[in-house]
């Protein structure tokens, strides 16, 4: 295959389960894939996740596998900590340049023992454990990461910042590391493009009746996952923040800054179901855990869905109460946080201890208005990218070669954003198969 | 207007029946009978016919606490204020308090010939007949025989607004026969009478000649900030108090130290608490507090809820106060009191005397210990300028 040919390659932006799927699948065809991703490994959020509903499998247990493919395909290049910077051209023809950031680590000599970190002197908030545990400044960002590489952070690295230290450079047997690395930029041609980037967090803490940041005891459910997953801070063992106990009585609450018309107006569409799983795991962890989930409509619409929150009333005592919370207090006794909610089948104002409570944050898509003036596509009014054609074109963006799939074309759940991956990627290859019979350039 | 009409305006349609308005109204917490849920969901369901005549009706704060946070952006407070008008138009009211004299006096001064001698009380203060300013004195002077006997004093408070508008150098102007703002009316539905008053003040401030109507009180600023315009046209900017003196409050000649009425001069703590309508209604939080920070030797202390989560004292427009208010009052004075603050500072005369009268019942002795100082900012400020001498 002619390299050089944009037409027998697609760029996948992205490279999350949705990023990776689309990739596998295009590679499977015949076509290069370049899977762009903008953090030191591929994996995306479902690495962070613990289990998977509607089967409550463990997320890297299926996300792995796929990983390990992509990095060994001989049709996938993988390029991680690296960011999309300029595109030109259209379908067929797409001039793409590419950032690879300096990681300052000689990716082909680093073997990923690990000892770097280790041996790091400096310690800083993972962004993987978002804040609940540390990573050293020289890091691989979780165990299963792939490519398994270190990265030097240099916006934290003491050598960088004030010329001394090079601790890892002592200890590398590799000879790894490289302090005189530049940014790179390379220059790709492609014929098609798919979007994938993902989910952001909402910011909540300006929803400050939810206490969130400032009561110790109130976490979103994308800490709570860290905190029931294995290879989590904890090892897997569900701790409060505030004591380091272990909950028996856990509240969840839904819709934090999502269907809210001064936050996020849209559904989050998978909170109803994380929700279940978690307190589904908190039950499996420590059993005789009660979870009670404040709900405002139970949305559990995909396939098996309702009869996993029959499950988790029957067989794991979860409660769920019809009322959105107005306002999370704390009994400074004790760190429980107090919810009041009405109970709004009874209408009776009622507050519930509990001694953790786990936010339903609002997720939004992961990219900015620059970055898609740079793809030359347009966003909706929630920031999700615009498809024009919804019903017919449902992955198409509003230019022509450019696809989307994930979290950042619509709120959905993993199954889902592998289906559209799937789907995004044939229709890429459909796209550039007819400029094909039309004879192309 | 019709019920259609309100559930238009006031997006009642998108409410979503999450009861995040219900579990954060001060009043449902202790009167399980209120439920501002409820309300939209019967307005929604019923025509108006059950509505209006809901005694419940009536028991709204309209504090803004449920709306501030609704997801769905439903205006629960305008709700409840334009219902109220179609139950006023059928005979409703809610239960008046103080025998309904202070309603008396308000329609009362709806009528155009009427003459008042309403500023016996200037001394000390120096106003002009023509000035760019003008000090809208409000109910105060009314109020002041009817809550002699809890110590509370609104005309204390004007004369201080007016002495301290003096020591920036400010020489304003008042209307020797200023009407009621209609702010009590237009809250319990008698909008006719509302609007009368509203043409005959707006006509008198503009034969006046003012640019700018400094308010001391918080209901009559934002009667004349946000519903005003929308019946009458006014040509001069309404500016509360303590906007103006924040603004300017390197000018104020502010001393560290201060008596009160009542309050032992080594007052050092005091605790803020946000009048719903500068607060919530109007967003005004941090103005008053630069103020109280400014005095040398005062200390600032917040209660467990403050800002956009403080709590209404617990009355609202001199209707339905009932056992729930008196609840709420020692719910929020315990707060305050938990701060370890003596004083409990206020903007506006109505929380003063809500409070007061909590402590002065007779009832009182038997619950929690709620006995603190309570003052208006405006009084704070003009005594730390007095001990100057």
């Amino acid at each position: 295959m002619n390299k050089e040919d944009g037409r027998k390659s697609v760029l996948v932006i992205g490279g999350g389960i949705a990023g990776i799927q689309a990739s596998l699948d295009l590679a499977n065809m015949g076509f290069k894939v370049y899977l762009v991703e903008k953090s030191p490994s591929i994996g995306g959020r479902m690495a962070q996740l613990d289990k998977t509903f509607p089967t409550n499998d463990c997320a890297m247990c299926i996300l792995a596998p796929k990983m390990i493919e992509a990095n060994s395909h001989p049709n996938i290049e993988l390029l991680t900590y690296s960011e999309v910077e300029e595109i030109s051209g259209g379908i067929g023809k797409f001039r793409v340049r590419v950032k690879k950031k300096a990681s300052f680590v000689d990716r082909s000599k680093c073997t990923g023992c690990g000892l770097c970190q280790e041996k790091c002197p400096w310690k800083v908030d993972s962004e993987f454990e978002l804040g609940l545990g540390k990573r050293g400044v020289i890091y691989i960002p979780f165990a299963q990461a792939i490519p398994r590489v270190a990265t030097i952070d240099k916006e934290h690295c003491v050598y960088l910042l004030k010329g001394k230290c090079r601790a890892c450079e002592k200890v590398c047997s590799a000879k790894a590391i490289d302090f005189e690395q530049k940014d790179e930029h390379i220059e790709l041609r492609v014929g098609a493009i798919i979007v994938a980037s993902g989910l952001g967090l909402y910011d909540i803490t300006s929803l400050t009746e939810y206490g969130y940041r400032k009561i110790k005891n109130v976490i979103t459910a994308i800490e709570f996952e860290r905190l029931t997953a294995a290879s989590g801070p904890t090892m897997g063992e569900l701790r409060r923040p505030s004591d380091g106990r272990t909950p028996e009585n856990i509240a969840f609450v839904q819709c934090v800054g999502s269907r809210d018309f001064r936050n996020k107006a849209y559904c989050s569409s998978v909170c109803c179901m994380h929700a279940t799983k978690e307190a589904m795991l908190a039950f499996e962890h420590h059993p005789g855990t009660k979870s009670t989930i404040f709900y405002m409509d139970m949305r559990a619409v995909g396939k098996r869905f309702q009869e996993y929150v029959a499950r988790a009333k029957k067989e794991y005592d979860v409660t769920y109460v019809r009322g959105r919370p107005g306002r999370i207090e704390v009994d400074p006794e004790n760190d429980n946080p107090i919810i009041w909610y009405e109970e709004t089948i009874s209408g009776r104002v009622m507050s519930f201890e509990a001694e953790l409570v786990v936010l339903a944050q609002a997720m939004i898509p992961q990219i900015t208005k620059e970055f898609a003036d740079i793809l030359g596509i347009e966003l909706n009014e929630d920031g999700f990218v615009k498809v024009p054609d919804k019903l017919a074109q449902p992955l198409d963006t509003t230019k022509p070669g450019i696809f989307a799939c994930g979290y950042v074309h619509s709120p959905r759940d993993i199954p889902d954003s592998v289906t559209q991956a799937s789907g995004a990627a044939g229709r890429a290859a459909e796209e550039i198969a007819s400029l094909g019979s039309r004879g192309g350039e | 207007m019709n019920l259609e009409d309100i559930i238009k305006q006031t997006k009642t349609y998108y409410c979503l029946e999450c009861g995040k308005c219900t579990s954060i109204c001060p009043v449902s917490r202790h009167n399980s009978n209120f439920s501002p849920r409820l309300m939209l969901e019967r307005a929604l369901m019923d025509s108006e016919g059950e509505l209006v005549h809901d005694r419940e009706l009536f028991s709204c704060l309209t504090c803004y606490a449920c709306s501030d946070l609704c997801p769905s952006e439903v205006d629960y407070p305008v709700f409840t204020q334009k219902v109220r008008s179609l139950a006023s138009g059928q005979g409703e009211h809610g239960d008046c308090a103080h025998s309904g004299v202070l309603f008396s006096l308000m329609r009362l001064t709806a009528h155009s010939g009427i003459k008042q001698k309403r500023l016996d009380w200037l001394d000390g203060c120096r106003t002009t007949q023509r000035s760019e300013v003008l000090y809208f004195v409000g109910c105060a002077p009314y109020f002041e025989p009817v809550f002699e006997d809890i110590e509370v004093s609104p005309v204390n408070i004007a004369r201080n607004s007016i002495k301290i508008l003096n020591a920036l150098g400010i020489e304003p102007m008042l209307l020797p026969n200023e009407r009621c703002c209609g702010h009590d009316l237009l809250w319990t539905g008698d909008v006719e009478t509302f609007k009368k008053l509203a043409h005959i003040n707006a006509e008198m401030i503009k034969e006046s000649g003012a640019r700018k109507i400094v308010f001391s009180c918080p209901e009559g600023y934002r009667t004349f900030k946000i519903d005003y315009p929308q019946y009458v046209k006014l040509d001069c900017e309404p500016v509360h108090i303590t906007e103006l003196l924040a603004q300017n409050l390197s000018r104020l000649p502010l001393q560290p130290r201060v008596k009160q009425e009542g309050i032992s001069p080594e007052v050092r703590k005091v605790t803020y608490q946000d009048p719903c309508r500068l607060g919530r209604h109007l967003g005004i939080y941090e103005p008053p507090r630069e103020i109280i920070k400014a005095i040398p030797g005062i200390e600032l202390v917040e209660m467990e809820h403050s800002g956009g989560e403080s709590i209404c004292c617990g009355t609202s427009v001199w209707t339905n106060c009932s056992s729930y208010s008196k609840e709420i009052r020692i719910e929020r004075l315990s707060e305050a009191k938990a701060t370890g603050a003596e004083v409990l500072v206020t903007t506006c005369p109505k929380c003063q005397i809500h409070f007061k009268c909590a402590m002065v019942d007779k009832g009182a002795e038997k619950g929690p210990d709620i006995k603190m100082g309570v003052t208006d900012l405006v009084n704070l400020v003009a005594n730390a300028m007095e001990t100057r001498e």
